[in-house]
């Protein structure tokens, strides 16, 4: 059934078969004044420019650290639009308040751009659709578009490339309609990344690849422990070193400003540095685990002739390693500064160097490039603020790199934290009581902000309390955040009461779990995970299941337990991801993810002692490698919702799904991560 | 400081370093080639990866005073339009996330495929259990090197 509805602004409006409205028309606009120029581009907003030679650009006002942000705003943008998309290219936006908040992280950039995107696309076709159909004169409505082209049932058609002129010089229309999800064409459709050739041809370019003429490079010698502080240094060995230029004191430790990245860290190596260790310099990870500990209160009562379970679980602190350590460059003159950095923050990064340097936030330029890895690293601008202390007192552009060792042992780290549950079951096998009391590092931003830890479980009574112990240890962002730890100690935590309760760990959850979609990937997962089927003696089976970010998730993990070793053979994901805007995105963040989750419960953790972090590089923080892969089973569920978070949602439920793995395999529960055969209870 | 001729990329190009430059700094900050990776400069994640005379080799463990009449060869001389077979299996199988391990593993599975035409997975395995990739595209780098020895079929 069509139907036209002119009182609404001329509007053409389709009344689809299941009562849906799409809106296909478009408003006839009105002329600006001033005649077409046909070499003008187009551009209607922030977000998307057209050429005269056809060329779409989308511009990206989210960072890009291997999520492929960049890749699926421009399909969002070129979806309304109906472009080609091989005429589509992107480009990072500056910092800018005209683009919103830039800080990208807690898996929001699709969800809080999706519309705004759209409506960018939507309106730059309306104005090409109103461009052509007056230089035709014909109604806008009897127009439609595709790959890039205005057409016209009379034959006439004109590509968009021809028409941004004309349409730039009309009014922006305001309530543009936006596609129907039944028209998608790019939207949904497997698409490869944007940066993938430059990528394998090596011209992409990250923060260490940007080439600003004339620029330094400097490498800090930072503090041993956190809150030491300088005494003394001796750089008269360093300025003899071939290549250094300068030794200057900074916030954060001493640099050594080279000609070249070689010139520097040789420089370092010479220079001698005398720190004061501070209050912390005997602190180790046993006495900081002990206040978490002590600071555990009384649990709430659990209803009498329940059975009642208790269990705790630690987990220590993190770092990111993200691939490309932490680097930027600066040009700091003349009341102005350019910052070129991988940085998830742009803004931030903006406003921070704006403070340090009494200049407007305008005055200072962020280009943000592509990012070798962030995972909530990069949202703290430590090593922006580096850069600019370095070009201001060089007067010269500067780069700061930090070397690996300086990166892992100057993070914001994944925050450690204990937690001690207390759960009961009645006589039927029903859970009847939860209490989840956490501890967290004082020095985390998350106390008193966490309380993220409800349970998808039926049980009357859940509670949650959060403390806080005494930690000088910088903590910040990493993928999935506090659930890296809350769901991994809850969905442990359900598989005892369930055992408790005499039951099947996962009839057990489908039974209580009180989220629809969440109740369907479970049973799918237990689907595909062969639930249930026999393994051979010495492996086990473990599901758990997460939902959050506007997503939802859940992981089957088989292993072997051989000796002292855990060997996870398979895990199966089943992710309802609302919608997958790019099916190999989502498929490439839930197998990213799940490496992560794989990497942090059975291998890496960060330790303190004398006050620092003792691991220094990959040989002690030793991430998962090709070969301790398992096989990664992904499988999307579509619940058609709105395009949900993908970044993190793939990581809480796995470290859970192993350790209840581990379980079923040995009758012996993981309470430490990462889990040591020889610590199991 | 002295000078050295390096064979990069089939060009002969002189810089002006001292004798333990790594070649991986040399190639970065003194020809301008920054498609090779510092990743930690101890050879311990593979971002740093070229060839030397076709094997493998990480950049930041040779010197420029060590590299000599050698041919060194790194993800820009691989091909410089994206043809090579590995570069298109990379793309067909969208390997990359982050994309900043990428090059490294490019050039292992280069000088693999230059050993063993026809790679097992455990052949594989025992190269890139030497590298690094922290967004996790292992099974995929797995899958494009199997494409690249099949001749890209």
């Amino acid at each position: 059934m069509v139907a036209y509805d002119l009182s609404r602004r001329s509007v053409l409006r389709l009344i689809g078969a299941g009562g849906a409205s799409l809106i296909v028309g478009c408003v006839p606009l009105p002329v600006k004044a001033g005649k077409a120029d046909e070499q003008k581009p187009l551009e209607p907003n922030a977000f998307v420019k057209i050429d005269p030679n056809g060329d779409v650009t989308v511009t990206i006002s989210k960072s890009d650290m291997g999520q492929g942000v960049r890749t699926t705003f421009a399909m969002i943008v070129a979806e309304e639009l109906d472009a080609d998309w091989t005429k589509v290219k992107v480009e990072n936006a500056k910092a800018d308040k005209v683009y919103g908040g830039q800080g990208t992280g807690g898996s929001s950039s699709t969800r809080t751009m999706y519309t705004k995107l759209r409506k960018a696309g939507a309106t730059a076709r309306a104005m090409l659709v109103a461009a052509a159909a007056q230089k035709w004169g014909v109604e806008a409505s009897s127009c439609t578009t595709s790959l890039g082209k205005v057409m016209h049932p009379s034959g006439k058609s004109a590509t968009y490339g021809e028409l941004t002129g004309a349409a730039a010089t009309l009014a922006l229309p305001t309530d543009v309609p936006l596609k129907s999800k039944a028209d998608f064409k790019i939207l949904g459709k497997a698409t490869g990344r944007v940066d993938n050739h430059d990528v394998v041809t090596g011209q992409a370019v990250y923060g260490q690849d940007v080439k600003v003429p004339n620029a330094v490079t400097a490498v800090v010698a930072r503090t041993p422990a956190f809150g030491a502080t300088l005494k003394s240094f001796d750089d008269s060995a360093a300025r003899k070193v071939p290549g250094v230029l300068d030794v200057i004191k900074l916030g954060s430790g001493v640099a050594v400003v080279g000609e070249n990245t070689w010139a520097a860290i040789s420089g370092r190596e010479a220079l001698k540095v005398d720190w004061d260790l501070g209050p912390n310099g005997a602190l180790d990870s046993a006495e900081l685990e002990k206040r978490m500990v002590a600071a555990v209160g009384e649990h709430q009562s659990m209803p009498s002739g329940a059975k009642v379970v208790e269990a705790t679980f630690d987990f220590p602190f993190l770092a990111h390693c993200t691939m490309e350590p932490m680097n930027a460059t600066a040009d700091v003159r003349d009341g102005t500064c350019t910052v070129w950095a991988p940085t998830q923050a742009p803004d931030g990064a903006q406003g921070s160097v704006a403070r340090m340097l009494g200049i407007p936030a305008e005055n200072v330029v962020v280009h943000t490039t592509l990012l070798g890895g962030g995972f909530g690293r990069r949202f703290s601008s430590e090593f922006v603020a580096e850069a600019v202390e370095i070009s201001k007192a060089m007067k010269r552009p500067a780069r700061v790199l930090w070397t690996r060792e300086d990166d892992m042992r100057h993070d914001q780290y994944r925050p450690m934290s204990h937690h001690s549950l207390k759960g009961a079951v009645d006589g039927s096998g029903a859970p009847v009581g939860w209490s989840h009391q956490i501890i967290w590092p004082r020095s985390t931003r998350a106390i008193g902000g966490y309380g993220n830890a409800r349970i998808p479980y039926n049980i009357n009574g859940s509670g949650m309390a959060e403390g806080g112990a005494d930690s000088p240890i910088p903590t910040g962002a990493w993928r999935s955040v506090e659930h890296t730890q809350l769901i991994p100690a809850n969905e442990c935590f359900i598989d005892e009461l369930a055992v408790a309760a005499g039951k099947d760990p996962y009839e057990f959850r489908k039974q209580f779990v009180n989220d629809d979609r969440l109740k369907r990937v479970l049973m799918a997962a237990a689907e595909k995970g062969d639930w249930g089927k026999s393994l051979p003696k010495g492996w086990g089976r473990g599901i758990a299941c997460f939902s959050g970010y506007g997503s939802c998730v859940a992981h089957v993990a088989e292993v072997e337990v051989k000796g002292d070793e855990i060997k996870v053979h398979r895990v199966v994901a089943v992710v309802d991801p609302g919608m997958a805007l790019n099916p190999k995105g989502v498929e490439a963040q839930i197998m990213g993810a799940c490496c992560d989750a794989l990497s942090t419960t059975l291998k890496v953790k960060v330790t303190i002692e004398k006050g620092g972090v003792v691991e220094g590089s990959f040989p002690d923080y030793d991430w998962l490698r090709m070969g301790e892969t398992p096989k990664i089973e992904i499988h999307i569920m579509e619940s058609g919702e709105t395009p949900g978070g993908m970044g993190e949602v793939g990581y809480p439920s796995v470290p859970a799904a192993v350790a209840n793995a581990v379980h079923a395999a040995t009758g012996k529960r993981a309470r430490r991560f990462p889990i040591r055969i020889s610590e199991l209870v | 400081m002295a000078q050295y001729k390096l064979n990069v990329n089939g060009t002969t190009k002189t810089v002006e370093a001292p004798a333990d430059m790594p070649l991986l700094w040399a190639l970065r900050d003194l020809m301008g080639l920054t498609g090779t990776k510092y990743g930690c400069g101890i050879s311990a994640c593979g971002a740093c990866t070229v060839l030397l005379d076709n094997k493998e080799t990480r950049s930041c463990q040779v010197t420029v005073s060590e590299v000599g009449n050698k041919k060194v060869t790194t993800i820009e001389g691989l091909s410089k339009d994206g043809s090579h077979p590995l570069q298109k299996a990379w793309v067909e199988h969208d390997v990359p996330q982050c994309g900043y391990c990428q090059s490294g593993q490019i050039m292992a599975a280069a000088a693999l495929l230059a050993e063993k035409k026809n790679p097992t997975d455990a052949d594989i395995d025992e190269v890139f259990n030497e590298h690094v990739c922290r967004c996790g595209t292992y099974q995929r780098i797995r899958e494009a090197i199997h494409l690249a020895a099949k001749g890209g079929e």
